[in-house]
This record gives structure tokens, sequence and C-alpha cells, in this order.
């Protein structure tokens, strides 16, 4: 049908299209932002990877999702065994406060991020960034997990257990890796999230410490250089090839079913 | 849902394995709660003093209601686009993991990255107004963006997914049959749509509204890159307070009044949810 495929092509110019745009931009050798490019050039490219402090910001990025996602996905797994099969009142509390975050209003959060980090003196450094990270971050490693969670078979464990296997090895053996689509989508979708994350950073960021994301935003307080848009690229390289990464090991289903707000 | 049998974990076992995640919710917890305590002042005073200087000042009642109107406009745009978009992926017959990367990409793209290619698209010297003056439609560059306009446009394409995937997941747990139904029994395709689809994905909808209306009254990065200096909002304004005059207690009233605003807005529309989903029972898909 025709109107589908106007439909195909009117989404493909209209998410992506921006982004499209800034990728193109960045190959361009002038001086000044320019769509369409030009004459093409990796000069910004250049300047971005002989630049110390955008690769230093790059480190940051990379490592605070790194923790960020390896804690909040083994925090998430640990909790959600015990309380996504349950269905008390308190279970369903439980479950209210995780997601919490993830519709409290971004300017209200991240004041509420500076006050933690002043209470702790953790204020403009990597520890304040990941607390602030693995709280923001929770929901979305919470979500997937306990969404495999209850499509898993549970006497699949127990016909393990019958079959006497012991508590640990069962775990091992068994429910881990029928989990392991939620545990892959909530590492993934928890780097993302952190790796790309500005609106509560930049609250958190000092002197001594920015990530990538907050680089940009103050770079491009500053000058309008294209510089901003080879790193913009490299953002959406790295992000696209971990949403590819997803789908191609675990599809993106529970992505999409994590994603409903309640 | 009830599981199939109970698994009997000891209570101290449950207990061991929510630990962490408790310790991470209380210091979310204990965040909030001092940012109220902040918003009441260092002791000095009656604890309302921050409250009364913002009602007093009108440019910050001003900026108040510009957020919750830049809001609704986001929120009204964003069903107006959203939900096209997501019946659109709900009845392609084709490769619909191709589709929803289109909008999984843009989504988890920084969002300082998404109003990055605005402004090199709606700037004076960006992609719109550089293609009107070739065409020679115009020669002084159209305003695009430092008002309004360009914050809304930047905020409905940051926060549109949010509409997509909330009314596609509704799309797709409704049963088929309905449709073939109405269709079987005369109703025409649109007939259908209005009278069946429709009513039946708005709890999508509300939840979907609901979550960008929030989102959009707390956004920093797009209003203060596309919006400029004059056009404020409660986030910049909170964002400023704490980076440029270090008042942390009247950054904190404005996050408190941010999420009252919010919760005010919230309320009414999560109780319409909750009597839709009754109506349309558990076909409502959830």
């Amino acid at each position: 049908m025709n109107w589908h495929r106007a439909f195909v092509i009117a989404l493909f110019l209209l998410l992506p299209g921006p982004i499209v745009i800034v990728v193109a931009a960045s190959f361009s050798s002038a001086g000044y932002i320019r769509f369409p490019p030009g004459a093409l050039s990796l000069r910004w490219y250049a300047e971005f990877l002989s630049d110390p402090r955008w690769l230093e910001a790059l480190l940051v990025s990379v490592s605070l999702a790194l923790a960020s996602a390896l804690i909040t996905t083994t925090v998430a797994l640990m909790a959600a065994l015990a309380a996504a099969r349950s269905t008390g009142r308190l279970a369903a509390l439980f479950e209210t406060a995780v997601l919490a975050p993830l519709i409290f209003p971004h300017a209200a959060l991240g004041m509420a991020m500076v006050a933690l980090a002043a209470m702790f003196h953790v204020y403009g450094s990597f520890a304040g960034l990941l607390l602030a990270h693995c709280i923001i971050t929770l929901p979305f490693a919470y979500r997937p997990i306990s969404v495999s969670l209850r499509k898993m078979d549970a006497t699949l464990e127990e016909a393990a257990m019958s079959l006497g296997s012991q508590p640990w090895n069962t775990f091992w053996r068994v429910t881990l890796p029928l989990l392991r689509p939620g545990i892959v989508t909530a590492l993934l979708f928890t780097f993302i999230i952190s790796f790309d994350e500005v609106t509560i950073s930049m609250f958190l960021v000092g002197p001594e410490i920015t990530t990538l994301p907050v680089g940009i935003y103050s770079y491009i307080q500053e000058s309008g250089r294209p510089v901003v848009a080879a790193i913009s690229s490299a953002l959406v390289a790295l992000t696209l090839i971990l949403v590819l990464a997803l789908e191609r090991l675990v599809g993106l289903e529970l992505f999409v079913e994590a994603e409903r707000t309640r | 849902m009830a599981t199939t049998t109970d698994r009997g974990m000891p209570g101290w076992r449950s207990a061991l394995l929510l630990a962490p995640a408790l310790v991470l919710l209380l210091l979310f917890l204990a965040s909030v709660v001092q940012m109220v305590a902040l918003s009441f002042g260092d002791g000095a005073g009656s604890g309302l003093s921050n409250y009364r200087e913002f009602f007093a000042r009108p440019d910050y009642v001003d900026t108040y209601l510009r957020t919750l109107q830049v809001s609704g406009l986001v929120t009204l745009f964003s069903i107006l686009i959203g939900y096209p978009v997501a019946y659109g992926i709900w009845r392609y017959q084709g490769n619909r993991n191709l589709l929803m990367i289109l909008v999984i990409l843009p989504w988890l793209v920084s969002v300082v990255v998404r109003t990055y290619a605005w402004m090199v698209i709606l700037g004076p010297r960006g992609v719109i107004n550089e293609a009107l003056r070739w065409l020679g439609v115009l020669e002084e560059p159209v305003k695009l963006m430092f008002n309004t306009t360009g914050v809304v446009i930047g905020l409905v394409h940051v926060l549109v997914p949010f509409m997509i995937f909330s009314v596609l997941s509704v799309l797709l747990h409704l049963d088929r049959r309905l449709e073939e139904a109405s269709m079987s029994l005369g109703g025409n395709r649109l007939y259908t749509f209005v009278r069946v689809t429709l009513p039946l994905s708005l709890p999508g909808v509300i939840a979907g509204a609901m979550l960008i209306y929030l989102m959009s009254t707390g956004a920093i990065v797009t209003p203060l890159l596309l919006g400029g200096i004059s056009e404020r909002m409660i986030g910049t304004q909170i964002y400023q307070e704490v980076m440029q005059t270090f008042n942390y207690p009247k950054a904190s009233t404005l996050a408190v009044l941010l999420l009252i605003g919010g919760v005010a807005a919230i309320l009414p529309l999560q109780w319409l949810e909750r009597r839709m989903g009754r109506w349309l029972g558990p076909e409502a898909g959830r």
C-alpha cells in the first residue's frame, strides 16, 4: 500500500533526519557548520582526537557508563529476583519506588542530586556523578529484568530442583541463562542512558571533571566551530553500535516492553 | 500476576537481595528531602520566605506560566505526531524492527546532540534559512530559534519517542479481532478507527502525555540552547541559580514548585486513565 510507503519515508526523514544532518556536516572542510557539507575532510575528527581535553571527557563518559551499567544491572537483578514474583502490597510499592526517578522532571532531579552530592561531599567528582547515574539508570535496568523474569517459566527451575540440583547451581545453570535477554538489555540500555546523559550531569560536573555530552554543551555555548559536529557524530556512532548490538543479541522486544511507563 | 508456585524464598534472603536497591532508593529519597529542606531556607526568618519571594516577583511567575504553556504545546504536538507514527508502525507489514530502530536511535542519542542538530537546522544561517535564500523566497532570515517556536520544535523532537512507545505498547497488546469484528459488521476503516482502535489506545496516549508533560517542564538543555536568554523556563532558571549564583535554597524552591505543578497536572490525568481502564476492561491492553 502506498500510504505505508509514504509513512515510512516521512518517519525516516523526521526522526533521525536532524542527526543525519549533523553527521553529514561533520565531514565538511568549511570553518563553520554547513549543510550540505560541500568539500569533504576529516579535519574536525582530527581536531577532536588530538585534543586531550576531549579525550579525557570521553574517558570519563565511558568509565561512568561502564561503572553505572555494571552496578545498576547487578543491583536490579538482585532486587528483581526478590521482588518481581511477589504479589504483595510491599512488592508493588517497591516497584513504584524503583520507577520514580523515571517520571521526575530532570531539573528537579538535578537539584536533588546537587543536594545529595553536597551532603556526602562528593560534589564535582567522579563519585558524585556515579552516584547520580546509578540512581537515574536503576529503572532502566530493573524493567527489562523484571519483565523477563515474569515471562520465564518457573517450572524449569522446579524441574532442576526436583532432579536434585542445588539452589545455587540452579540459579547459575538455569535461572541466569533464562534471564540473559533481560540482563543484556539492562546492561546495554543503562550504558547508553548514562553515556548520553547530559541534563543531570551538567549539575554535577566541576572544574576537574566533565563528561563528553556536558563538554559538548559548554563548547556550543562558547564557540560555533564544527568540531562539535564531529564529537556528536562519534556519540551517535557509539549509540548506534550499541543499539544494533542489542538488536542482534537479544532483539528489541524486551526493550520496547520495558518502555511502558507502568 | 499469579505465578504457578511460590518460590518460598526465606525472608532474610529477599531482604539481602533487596538491600542494595533499597540503599539507592533511600539515597534518592534523602536527596529529595534535603532539597525540600533547603527550600525552606537556612533557619533565619520564616520557612516560607523563599516561596513568598517567588510569588512576589512577576518575572518568576511569568517564567512559571511560560513553562506550563510550552509544556502543554509540546505535549499536544507530541500526540499529533507520535500517534500516527505509532499507528503506522503497528500497521506496518514489513520488518518492524527497522522502524523501531529509527525511533529508538534518535531517542537514545544525547539530548545535547539532538538540540545541536536543531540549531544547525533552524539557525539564522541554518539549513532552512539557507534553502529559502537559495530558492529566492526571502532576503531576511526567518527567526526560527531563540524563541518559543524553536524550543517547542526541539522539545517535541526530543520527547515524541515517549509517545510513540507508549501508544505502540498499548496497540501491540490490542486484540486485532476487535477491528476485524467492526469491519465485518460493516464499519468502514475510519469508523473502525474512531470507534474501536482510538478509544482502546487512549490509555497509551494519556500515559505518554503525562510523561512528556513532566519531562518538558523539567527540560534545561533544549530551552537554553534553542530559546536563548529571553525564553526562560523553570528548568533553565534552576540551572542558573545553581551554577551561576550558587543559590541552592532558591533553586530548591523552584524545583519544589516544579514538582508541585507537575503533580497538579498529572493527578487528574491519572484519575482519567484509571477510569478509562475500567471502562475499557482488560482489552485496553494491560
